[in-house]
């Protein structure tokens, strides 16, 4: 159920809540690694982490809200949940706005915190796959020539072939060849995928 | 018509009085030393008339007087003759006493003053009697008394005697003539003649003598023998006597004028003299008091005239009189300076005048026709004309009728007044007064000037009748402005009361909410003296409302405030217990949560949730030492208690909740009874209460009508330590379920309330050991209790 490569980072500086977060969630087969300031969790961090961070709002020194903005700083794609305390709510919504993934208010109920757990790990998954896919989208498209990128260009924006040829002041036939090497080049059969794939990177 | 000008031109229409004459008394007196001196000389001649008279009446009262003398003594020698013959012939013895009968009876006859002629022996015996038929006496009568002394004196003596007077027969004065007789050396004896004194008189005096004079006769003795009246002459002057030489006798005899026409008469002259004078002199004072009068109605006139005088050459308005037909007839001094005319160059002249301006003749010929014609305006006329040496200046000319003394009118007196300089001044005027206008009246503030003792305003600006009305110039101050005007006793000074010299004067500078409209005004009241010396009220008034919304909207704001951060810090509070209360509940929460994850698997190790069940008890511990530790911090904030007056505290209290029960208008009434005894409580907090019981009491009201919109504060004294204050509300009440869940925390009915105020109150209360509750009023409406403790001294 759980996927082995994701690992849910509690960030906490209350023992007890480390540790019965610990408890809870290996109870329920997860991974977890707790860290007890903002500032272990960034001196453990690195790019290959997986799964989410369960970051608590109020913390000496580092809050974790300032933790956030760290990491997005960082590019860290990694969905945050964040605990927080009574009278944090604006602070919830503030933060959610900035990316968080979700927020959930101590004392909280566990089969909550666990859903929003399962959430967390799907989206980090999505988007770990999506990163792949962006990164061979970027990758084919790289391999395009300039003159090939420039007719790709005007034909995802909705061109047709002679309105191309206008354009760029080449012969139909030009267009005609470099429109069919780019489609190749991308790995689409339909200027639709060809349009999703470039939108999806853009 | 054609006669009476001609006589009004030729009667001088103003008459010179006479030049004033010096007083001369003694001209006055005068004729009063004339009539005196008159009188006097009159009175003189007829005194010395009346003299002259009696002189006359003296001498001639002399010559008659010496005429009866002669007359009676020729009489009586007569008489003694006739008895020397009839005893010349006795003595010869001649005689027969028939001859004696027939000559002394013819004697009687003759002489009717004698009754008898008798012929007595020497002892005095009568023998002879004639005549026969005489009653004086009778042959053989004896002589007695005086008549035989005399009788005896004659025959001893020998010579003819006259005897002193006796009564007579008929009783009245009667006496001897007695002529002894001899021969030889013996004496025969005596004839003696019986004479009536009275007959005596009456027959030598005429009767003419008689009616003129009084006649006595007197004895030796100078006693009266005899008079011929009985009326006594009161006026002896004119009188003599004279005496009769008789033998051996003496008779006197008195003679006294009569007056002639009454005793009076003498002195008619000298009266009518007297009243004669009177007259005049009478005449004579009425003759000065009238000139004294019309002396002094000349002086009253001739003072007129000089002050009419003077007062028309000194006027600055020229004065020319014209007549019916336009003639000037009169002109002032003043007139002959503005026109630059001598007096005797416009006089007599008729239009047109010389001091026409020719370009103006059309329109002054017209001005002047309509004034002869009696239709000039009141307001007269205005005009230019022309001075001698051609210069043009503005007149103003005013006509009025010009009547004489008779009432009749001789022509038209036309007053004119150079207005060139007035007028000038005038526009002067007029634009400072404009220039003063419109910035008074651009002024926001309202301007106006009242009277200090009747209060009617003298001015106002247009800001003033913005507010006020646009009637208010002239009406009552204190009506005007009633709605705003400072109450007197706010006033510094009674302005009615204010000397001149206390002038200007500050009377008041303050804020005065407008009744009616709720405008705020800032009011700044002087006294001054103005233009007509009166004492005024000037009053500023700005408009301030805007300043004082913001100002009452940083209050509140600056109370929002303050409240919010209380709120703050009580929420920050609360926030961080429940964060510090989160981390052991979270923590019991999850080992709790693992524990019953791993039973409910079965896949568990009884070592590993023994351990987790421990830890879970450790943080329930922790839990509570938590709530612990802030009990104790609570603790620590015990209440500052001090012995404070309630009243002291509901006025703080209401300096804030007065802004909102202003806003809504809503009506706080207060009513503590007298001699309340002081409260021990901590002077913040309780404050605190009363503003939020106040508030809610506001609030509750909200959807109540404005005229029932009214909050009760009462407080009576329960026993020896407790004081209950009462807030009741008209508002829309609480339900009954509602009644005691409005105090538990985080409870509330209102859409933007914390839910934290009421129960707060109770806490507050609370602390100080009393009780807040609440309860339905009956009326409607809820109302608040609670109770706080008093002052221990206070105990009976």
């Amino acid at each position: 159920m759980s996927d082995p490569l994701q690992t849910i980072h509690v960030v906490d500086d209350d023992e007890a809540m480390r540790d019965s977060m610990t408890w809870l969630l290996e109870g329920e087969g997860y991974a977890v690694a707790c860290y007890d300031s903002a500032d272990s969790f960034l001196a453990a961090r690195n790019e290959r982490m997986h799964g989410c961070i369960v970051l608590d709002v109020r913390m000496p020194q580092t809050s974790g809200l300032e933790l956030h903005e760290k990491l997005d700083a960082l590019g860290s794609q990694l969905p945050v949940i964040f605990v927080t305390g009574h009278g944090d709510v604006p602070m919830a919504v503030s933060a959610l706005q900035r990316g968080a993934c979700d927020f959930i208010e101590k004392p909280f109920n566990n089969e909550d915190l666990l859903s929003r757990i399962r959430r967390a790990l799907a989206l980090d998954s999505q988007l770990s796959a999506r990163r792949q896919r962006d990164s061979v989208i970027e990758h084919r498209l790289r391999l395009l020539t300039q003159r090939e990128r420039e007719v790709m260009e005007l034909v995802v924006a909705g061109k047709l072939n002679k309105q191309v040829a206008d354009e760029l002041d080449i012969s139909m036939k030009t267009v005609e060849a470099h429109r069919a090497r780019v489609m190749e080049k991308m790995g689409v059969r339909t200027v639709a995928e060809l349009v999703k794939a470039v939108m999806s990177v853009n | 018509m054609a006669e009476r000008p001609r006589q009004a031109k030729n009667r001088p229409m103003f008459v010179r009085p006479p030049p004033r004459q010096p007083k001369q008394t003694w001209l006055w007196l005068a004729p009063y030393a004339a009539i005196g001196i008159f009188a006097l000389a009159m009175l003189i001649v007829t005194a010395l008339l009346q003299w002259r008279e009696q002189d006359t009446a003296l001498s001639a009262l002399e010559g008659d007087m010496h005429w009866a003398e002669r007359t009676i003594e020729a009489r009586l020698h007569a008489h003694q003759d006739f008895l020397t013959g009839l005893g010349r012939e006795q003595e010869f013895r001649q005689l027969i006493y028939e001859a004696f009968q027939v000559k002394a009876s013819r004697y009687v006859r003759d002489n009717p003053e004698i009754g008898a002629i008798i012929w007595v022996g020497t002892e005095g015996k009568v023998e002879w009697v004639a005549p026969n038929e005489s009653t004086a006496t009778f042959v053989g009568e004896q002589l007695t008394g005086i008549r035989m002394a005399a009788l005896q004196e004659a025959l001893r003596t020998r010579r003819p005697l006259f005897s002193p007077d006796y009564p007579g027969a008929d009783q009245r004065p009667a006496n001897d003539l007695i002529l002894p007789v001899q021969r030889g050396s013996s004496d025969l004896g005596a004839f003696i003649a019986i004479q009536s004194l009275e007959g005596l008189l009456r027959v030598t005096l005429p009767a003419s003598f008689t009616t003129r004079y009084s006649l006595s006769v007197v004895d030796a003795e100078n006693r009266e023998v005899f008079s011929n009246t009985s009326v006594r002459p009161t006026d002896r002057r004119i009188s003599g006597s004279i005496s009769l030489d008789l033998p051996s006798n003496r008779l006197g005899l008195n003679i006294v004028a009569y007056r002639g026409g009454g005793s009076w008469l003498p002195f008619v002259p000298a009266a009518l003299i007297v009243f004669l004078t009177l007259l005049a002199t009478a005449t004579l004072l009425q003759l000065r008091r009238h000139a004294r009068g019309r002396a002094e109605t000349e002086e009253q006139l001739r003072a007129a005239y000089a002050f009419r005088q003077a007062m028309s050459q000194s006027l600055v308005t020229g004065l020319r009189a014209i007549d019916l037909e336009g003639r000037i007839t009169f002109v002032n001094a003043a007139f002959c300076r503005m026109t630059g005319f001598a007096e005797s160059e416009l006089v007599g002249v008729a239009p047109p005048y010389p001091y026409w301006p020719p370009e103006e003749f059309e329109q002054l010929q017209y001005n002047i026709d309509t004034a002869l014609a009696g239709n000039a305006p009141a307001s007269g006329f205005e005009m230019r004309i022309m001075r001698k040496n051609g210069e043009r200046f503005d007149v103003r000319l005013y006509f009025s009728p010009l009547i004489d003394a008779g009432g009749r009118q001789i022509g038209w007196m036309a007053s004119m007044n150079d207005i060139t300089e007035p007028r000038r001044a005038r526009v002067e005027l007029e634009r400072a007064h404009e220039r003063f206008v419109t910035v008074i009246d651009g002024l926001d503030t309202a301007v106006h000037v009242a009277d200090v003792q009747s209060g009617e305003i003298l001015f106002a600006n247009r800001a003033f009748q913005n507010i006020f009305g646009f009637d208010s110039a002239g009406r009552d101050s204190a009506l005007v402005t009633a709605a705003c005007r400072p109450p007197p006793e706010a006033l510094s000074r009674d302005p009615a009361s204010l000397a001149p010299a206390d002038l200007p004067c500050e009377i008041f500078d303050g804020e005065i909410q407008h009744a009616l409209s709720g405008h705020w005004y800032h009011l700044h009241e002087r006294a001054i003296r103005w233009v007509d010396g009166r004492t005024v009220r000037v009053q500023l008034a700005a408009d301030i409302t805007d300043r004082k919304h913001i100002d009452e909207v940083n209050l509140q704001q600056q109370k929002r405030l303050e409240q919010t951060s209380r709120l703050i810090t009580m929420g920050e509070m609360a926030s961080s217990l429940a964060h510090e209360l989160n981390q052991p509940l979270s923590a019991i929460a999850n080992y709790c949560a693992g524990c019953i994850k791993r039973m409910n698997a079965g896949n568990y190790h009884f070592d590993d949730l023994l351990s987790a069940m421990q830890k879970a008890s450790d943080q329930a511990e922790r839990a509570g030492k938590i709530i612990r530790r802030m009990r104790d911090m609570v603790k620590k904030s015990d209440p500052n208690r001090e012995p404070i007056a309630l009243a002291e505290l509901l006025d703080e209290a209401r300096a804030f909740a007065d802004i909102e029960a202003r806003r809504t208008s809503t009506q706080i009434v207060v009513n503590l009874p007298e001699n309340l005894p002081k409260i021990i409580v901590d002077r913040i907090m309780i404050e605190q209460v009363l503003l939020n019981l106040v508030r809610n009491g506001i609030e509750a009201m909200h959807d109540t009508p404005v005229e029932r919109r009214r909050l009760d504060i009462s407080a009576h004294r329960i026993d020896a330590r407790w004081l209950q204050v009462e807030i009741g509300d008209q508002g829309h009440g609480l339900p009954e379920e509602d009644i005691e869940r409005i105090f538990a925390p985080f409870y509330t009915t209102k859409p933007e309330g914390m839910g934290i105020g009421l129960a707060i109150c109770r806490s507050i209360i609370e602390f100080h050991q009393g009780r807040l509750w609440v309860e339905p009023r009956r009326e409607g409406g809820t109302r608040f209790r609670f109770t706080v403790p008093i002052e221990e001294d206070e105990d009976e």
